[in-house]
């Protein structure tokens, strides 16, 4: 399904190219087919619309597959991919380093240090209190979440309102315009660990959604398990958030409709999330392409057309049994 | 002299500075039923907890199939002693045979999944149980006696020689909770696996007894056992009142049949 979109995002924009030119244009690359086509038609598949479809495939299905995890290992359907902060986090280093250094190039290490400082602050916090982690770990990523917010806040209240504050705001919104592919090279190392380490641990989240002491006398080291579902979807979605911005919706809501498609068993739902959330974020963002003359940005959009389709899905399946 | 399944040497626990088990000692063998009473709150989940490796001792030992807890693996101990919760919290709607499965977790891999022979035995599990018929239901669906034999299942799946039960009837109604302890009965009977079960209903301990199997009852009180030994020997009316502050009768009856049968009836509370 994803690979369909990828197609399908090829051809849609402003510069509207038949299918058919597509995959011309995508073979033209290899030397032996011989084919020619123009720089133009060259440049807009090649190196403007495939880097962002294939980062919007990247981004969504991260953003998904953590989800799940989390709400797999909180037991919790309401959580979403930012539960421990890291949203938050990599807004506010992205917005620092926009403020520091008025650069774009260091927005990326400095949104993925500060998403992974985060999720670090939010554990430690819940480690405070021992005997009730699951608990005490949400609050924490609450508590580091909204500190996070308030620095972003004053960031935005410091930054020079002519070119800091649009780029801060642009960045927070969440987009994919003008991504090339330096920020696949960016993002795809965090995500593709993240999202290895989950699909492979993935029915040890099934069992630890009965709860720590269940798991544990089910014979499960809940410590290191959570450890390590903790770090890949963290690893995912810092990377995800890096290069694209803070893109709410698609960790809460696209987990939630792969539960009401394929059910809750986590060894299917994390690869269908992953393609769904893809797919999703791929249709999104040619949407905000083509909707009108600028671009509008992701976060605005998924919400927007999530929501609703999110409630249809709800009627229609009747929440899926729980 | 062959030493027991499971033996508590002393243990104690507290949580900061309020004590809550004090030098608890007792064994388990094969083949044998441990009912733990006491009133609410006295640790008998505490106690479970300690011997689930979920809670860490302040002092003693606990020694299962001659070697101590703490210097077993979680995934090894889990080998030795399965779980059955009090009440199941239900979040996601996974199928019987999914929740039965995770009994297997102990025997497969960190970055692996239940094979077919795990399936298999999970299978095997829900037929002994008798509730095959339930194994593609969503367990959130179902009732407290058919949720709570799922959980035996499972605990069977776990194929471990020591099965921990809290309050495994609580919520139940008659004929459930009886189905339950039968089954359990059976297990200890056929299977020859040993039980400890915390629960409020002295009756329980009779229930074992009537049928001939070799049971220990317990009395926690005030950090402490203040009785251990067969039901005989520890289920009488003095201390049931020192247990529970109630005054009860124990009642011998045979009902026409050749058996005599036991039941504790609880009468007033004493003050």
């Amino acid at each position: 399904m994803p690979v369909i979109c990828i197609c399908l995002s090829l051809c849609i924009g402003r510069y509207p190219l038949p299918l058919s030119d597509v995959l011309k244009i995508l073979l033209s690359r290899f030397e032996s087919f011989h084919i020619s086509v123009t720089d133009i038609q060259y440049g807009v598949v090649w190196d403007i619309r495939l880097p962002r479809a294939v980062l919007g495939a990247l981004v969504g299905g991260s953003l998904a597959v953590s989800g799940a995890a989390f709400q797999g290992l909180f037991k919790n359907p309401l959580v979403s991919s930012g539960i421990l902060g890291v949203s938050a986090g990599a807004g506010f280093g992205a917005t620092l380093a926009i403020l520091l250094f008025h650069s774009l190039a260091a927005v990326y290490p400095f949104a993925l240090g500060f998403g992974i400082l985060a999720v670090m602050l939010s554990c430690m916090i819940g480690r405070v209190y021992q005997s009730t982690p699951s608990i005490m770990l949400v609050l924490g990523g609450v508590i580091v979440a909204s500190v996070f917010s308030a620095l972003i806040s004053f960031a935005k209240f410091v930054a020079d309102p002519y070119e800091q504050l649009p780029a801060i705001v642009f960045w927070l919104m969440g987009s994919l315009a003008n991504v090339g592919y330096k920020e696949i090279q960016v993002a795809i190392i965090p995500i593709l660990i993240g999202f290895a380490g989950l699909y492979g641990i993935s029915w040890r989240i099934n069992v630890l959604s009965m709860g720590d002491k269940e798991a544990h006398s089910l014979g499960i080291n809940v410590r290191l398990s959570k450890a390590i579902v903790i770090i890949c979807a963290s690893l995912a979605t810092a990377g995800a958030v890096s290069v694209s911005g803070i893109i709410g919706w698609i960790g809460l809501v696209i987990p939630h409709i792969g539960r009401m498609l394929v059910g809750n068993d986590n060894r299917i739902l994390i690869p269908v999330s992953f393609s769904l959330g893809a797919s999703f974020l791929i249709l999104v963002d040619n949407l905000g392409r083509i909707l009108t003359g600028s671009e509008i940005p992701l976060g605005i959009l998924t919400a927007i057309i999530g929501g609703p389709f999110f409630v249809y899905l709800l009627k229609k399946t009747k929440g899926g049994g729980w | 002299m062959v030493s027991p399944l499971l033996s508590v040497e002393q243990v104690g626990f507290s949580y900061g500075h309020q004590q809550i088990l004090s030098d608890i000692s007792f064994s388990v063998d094969k083949g044998e039923v441990f009912c733990l009473l006491g009133p609410n709150g006295c640790g008998k989940t505490t106690l479970l907890d300690c011997i689930l490796g979920f809670q860490r001792l302040k002092s003693g030992s606990i020694i299962v199939s001659g070697k101590s807890i703490s210097e077993i693996t979680p995934g090894n101990l889990a080998r030795l002693i399965s779980y059955i919760p009090q009440s199941h919290e239900r979040t996601f709607p996974y199928t019987v045979l999914e929740i039965v499965m995770m009994g297997r977790a102990a025997y497969t891999g960190l970055f692996s999944a239940p094979n077919r022979m795990d399936r298999r035995i999970s299978e095997s599990a829900l037929d002994t149980v008798g509730i095959s018929h339930l194994k593609t239901r969503p367990y959130t669906r179902l009732s407290g006696g058919e949720g709570q034999l799922v959980m035996i299942a499972r605990a069977l799946a776990q194929n471990a020689p020591l099965v921990i039960m809290d309050e495994p009837t609580a919520h139940l109604d008659f004929k459930n909770e009886l189905t339950v302890l039968e089954t359990i009965a059976r297990l200890v009977q056929d299977k020859g696996i040993s039980v400890i079960m915390a629960t409020h209903f002295p009756n329980h301990s009779f229930f074992f007894e009537n049928n001939d199997i070799p049971i220990n009852v317990a009395m926690l009180k005030d950090t402490r056992f203040i009785e251990t030994g067969p039901p005989a020997k520890v289920l009488h009316e003095d201390k049931i009142e020192t247990l529970y502050g109630i005054q009860a009768d124990i009642i011998k009856y045979t009902n026409g049949t050749d058996r005599a049968r036991k039941q504790v009836i609880p009468i007033r509370t004493v003050v």
